[in-house]
Order: structure tokens, then C-alpha cells, then sequence
């Protein structure tokens, strides 16, 4: 089991903002969908810092990321 | 190098591995991405083993995303954790000694520029403060003096990280790290300043607070090594683990030490101002045009 970043699209689609996809230290992680307004996790990828949810709850106060635990192959 | 070495030779895109297909077809060759796009097309650097949060590995994803030219682009490096990211790309990336990587990058530069004289080839070196101002620091001083048109980016943590928390001359006075246990006994070295008073054409200093500045920086500093001479880049980006941040604080800590002693800072001589002042207006053109077409 591994701690990863979750981002709640819906919550997320009322800002238009992809601030927390601008500080993720790791590429392509922590992305971006257009067409759908929302920031996106890939797991895989995830290291599990939290500096996106410093971002989103502690400077914006928008809480749309969760950390969430997660087994291999989910 | 280059980019016809980049393309996929057709016929060959199924044998290819799908985070090199994505490269080529979402990435930057060829052209020059805007950093605010971060997370809407396939990054340069993949997957590396650096510490979760670390913010030397954030600037290294900016850097990456902020290359003029990623195609015609040379990445030197050297022991240290930088080069556990700077492996990671696909750019290529020499390995110099510890402590050589500015002499390696001279014979570098000179060899490209004889190679292909009508093009413009990048090369960057990016240390640590070990690397460049410590162990390195006669080759990087002797690179200024001589006027090598390549920049040098100084990822500083303000410690030796990948070998367990020694003190480097950047490690502040008085800190006290695992293998430094009485505290140090001298100041933090003023890198800018020597940059500066050496030879170098560009200097900045900067805390990772703002992708947009970040990449801003580098590429003027890239621009500049092209036609001037040295430049060089000065970059706090904290080791969470030896100065024990907790992950979720990295992103404040920048953003605290930019409002005391890593307060953005830039110097140029003013032919390199008056260069990169017509470039940026050129492009602010050529922007505007776009989208009133
Ligand atoms: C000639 C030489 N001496 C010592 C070492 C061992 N060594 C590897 S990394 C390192 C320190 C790295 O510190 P720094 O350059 O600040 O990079 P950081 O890991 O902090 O990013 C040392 C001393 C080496 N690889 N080669
Ligand atoms: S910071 Fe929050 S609201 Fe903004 S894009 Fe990220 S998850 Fe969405
Ligand atoms: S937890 Fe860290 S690695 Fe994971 S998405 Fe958030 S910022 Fe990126
Ligand atoms: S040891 Fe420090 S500088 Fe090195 S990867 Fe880990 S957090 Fe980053
Ligand atoms: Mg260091």
C-alpha cells in the first residue's frame, strides 16, 4: 500500500485554475484535462508529498485534493 | 542530435516504447512550449528515483519544460542528485567527474561550434553546490575566466544530499546537518557575486516559487551562452530529507526564503540586455499576431 494523491473533479471543474499541476515536482503526474476543467492524478507516478495540497487547500482553500491509499494494480 | 535524430523512422512507431511515441507526438521537439502548460503535454524528463518533494527535482522539471531548443541540447551533470533526474530525459546528458563538469562542458562547446559553425547548440551544466562550489569550484571559476559560452545552473540545497548530509561552503553559518555536528563556522559563499565579477555576461538568482519566472531565467541564460559568454543561474531548491521538511512545507519553505536571503535577483551587461530585450519583443509580436489570426 502507497499514499497517493486523488483530485475530486468535480470540486475541482468549479475553479478553472491548475495551480497545483504548476508545483507537483514529478513530470507528468499530476496533469491537466482541458476538455473537462479538472487536474488529474496518475498514480504510478505519485510520490505522495502533498505539495498539492499545500496548493490547493492550504493557499487556496479549495480542498479538492485528497490523499488516499492505494494497493499495487489499483 | 538534432531533429531529424528525435522522429520516429516510419514504420517503426508500434516497435516504440508509448512513453517515446507520446515524445514525439506530444512533447516539445521542435518546438517551444509555454511552461503554463505543464501537465498538458509530454514532459522531457520521466520517471527518476529523487526523494518525494524534492524541490531540486521541480526545478529540473521547469528547466526541462523551459529548453529553447531541447533537440540541439546538451545536459552535463555529475555526481550529486540532480543527475538521478538529469539521466532521466531525453536529452542527452554527459556525466562528468565530480568537480569537472565545467572543464568538460569548455572542450564541449569548442568541439559543437567547430562541428557545426552556422548552428546553435546549447550546452547546460547543472551541479550542486558541492559540485560546482566546493569540489568543482577552480573548474567553474576558470570556465568564467575564459569566457565559455555555456551556462552553469547551481541546483543549491545548501548540503552534499546523495552522500548523507555533509556541509558544503553554500550551507549557511551555523547550520547544523548529520555530519556536521558542531555547526559551520563560516558563511554561505556569494556565488552571484563571483559569477559576476568572473566573466560571466548573466547572472540570476532564484527560489522555485513561480514556473513562469523559472523558465524566464533559464532561457535567457541559455540565449545569452549562445552569443556572449558564461552564464550562470543560482537556484535554491531545498533537500527536504537533510534539513528535515516535512513534503507538505517544501513549497512554503521556497516561498519563505525568497523573502530573505534567496530574493530574486538579476544582473546582465547591457549588450545582453539589449539582446534579449529585442527577442522577447520580437515574440511578444509574433504572439500578438497569432491571436489575431
Ligand atoms: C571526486 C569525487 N569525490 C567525491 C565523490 C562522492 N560524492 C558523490 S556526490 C557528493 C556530494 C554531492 O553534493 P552536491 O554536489 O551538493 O550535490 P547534491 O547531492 O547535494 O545535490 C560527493 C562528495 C565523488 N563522486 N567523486
Ligand atoms: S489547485 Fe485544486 S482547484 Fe486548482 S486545479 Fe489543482 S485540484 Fe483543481
Ligand atoms: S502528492 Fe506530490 S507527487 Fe503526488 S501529485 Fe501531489 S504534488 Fe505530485
Ligand atoms: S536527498 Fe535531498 S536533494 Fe537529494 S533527492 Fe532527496 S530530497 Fe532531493
Ligand atoms: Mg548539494
Amino acid at each position: 500500500m502507497y499514499f497517493v494523491a486523488e483530485v475530486h473533479e468535480k470540486d475541482c471543474q468549479k475553479y478553472n485554475c491548475k495551480q497545483c499541476v504548476l508545483f507537483c515536482p514529478e513530470p507528468n503526474c499530476l496533469n491537466y484535462k482541458e476538455s473537462a476543467h479538472t487536474a488529474w492524478v496518475w498514480y504510478d507516478r505519485c510520490k505522495g508529498c502533498e505539495i498539492c495540497v499545500y496548493v490547493c487547500s492550504d493557499l487556496l482553500k479549495r480542498d479538492c485534493i485528497e490523499m488516499v491509499m492505494v494497493k499495487a494494480g489499483d | 542530435m538534432g531533429l531529424e535524430y528525435v522522429k520516429i523512422s516510419p514504420g517503426f512507431e508500434k516497435y516504440m516504447p508509448r512513453d517515446y511515441v507520446d515524445l514525439v507526438t506530444f512533447g516539445q521537439f521542435g518546438k517551444e512550449v509555454d511552461v503554463m502548460q505543464l501537465g498538458q503535454f509530454k514532459e522531457l524528463v520521466e520517471e527518476h528515483p529523487m526523494c518525494a518533494g524534492c524541490y531540486m527535482a521541480y526545478f529540473i522539471r521547469v528547466f526541462y519544460a523551459a529548453l529553447p531548443k531541447p533537440e540541439d541540447t546538451i545536459v552535463l551533470g555529475t555526481a550529486g542528485c540532480a543527475r538521478l533526474a538529469l539521466s532521466q530525459a531525453a536529452v542527452p546528458f554527459i556525466y562528468g567527474n565530480y568537480g569537472d563538469t565545467n572543464a568538460v562542458a569548455s572542450g564541449l562547446k569548442r568541439a559543437l561550434s567547430i562541428r557545426f559553425p552556422d548552428k546553435d547548440k546549447d550546452v547546460v551544466v547543472m551541479a550542486g553546490d558541492g559540485g560546482l562550489m566546493d569540489i568543482g569550484f577552480g573548474m567553474t571559476m576558470h570556465s568564467w575566466f575564459r569566457g565559455e559560452k555555456f551556462t552553469t545552473i547551481m541546483v543549491d540545497n545548501e548540503v552534499y544530499g546523495n552522500t548523507g548530509g555533509q556541509e558544503s561552503g553554500m550551507s549557511p553559518k551555523g547550520v547544523q546537518l548529520k555530519m556536521a555536528p558542531t555547526g559551520k563556522k563560516f558563511d554561505k559563499i556569494n556565488a552571484v557575486e563571483l559569477a559576476q565579477v568572473s566573466g560571466c555576461v548573466y547572472v540570476a538568482k532564484i527560489s522555485p516559487t513561480n514556473p513562469k519566472k523559472i523558465a524566464k531565467v533559464v532561457r535567457r541564460a541559455i540565449l545569452a551562452a549562445r552569443k556572449f559568454g558564461p552564464t550562470f543561474i543560482h537556484a535554491y531548491t531545498s533537500c527536504n530529507i537533510e534539513y528535515s521538511i516535512p513534503t507538505r512545507e517544501v513549497l512554503q519553505d521556497a516561498r519563505q526564503r525568497e523573502k530573505q536571503d534567496f530574493k530574486f535577483y538579476e544582473w546582465m551587461t547591457d549588450e545582453v540586455k539589449e539582446y534579449l530585450e529585442e527577442i522577447e519583443r520580437k515574440e511578444k509580436e509574433r504572439k500578438k499576431q497569432e491571436v489575431r489570426s
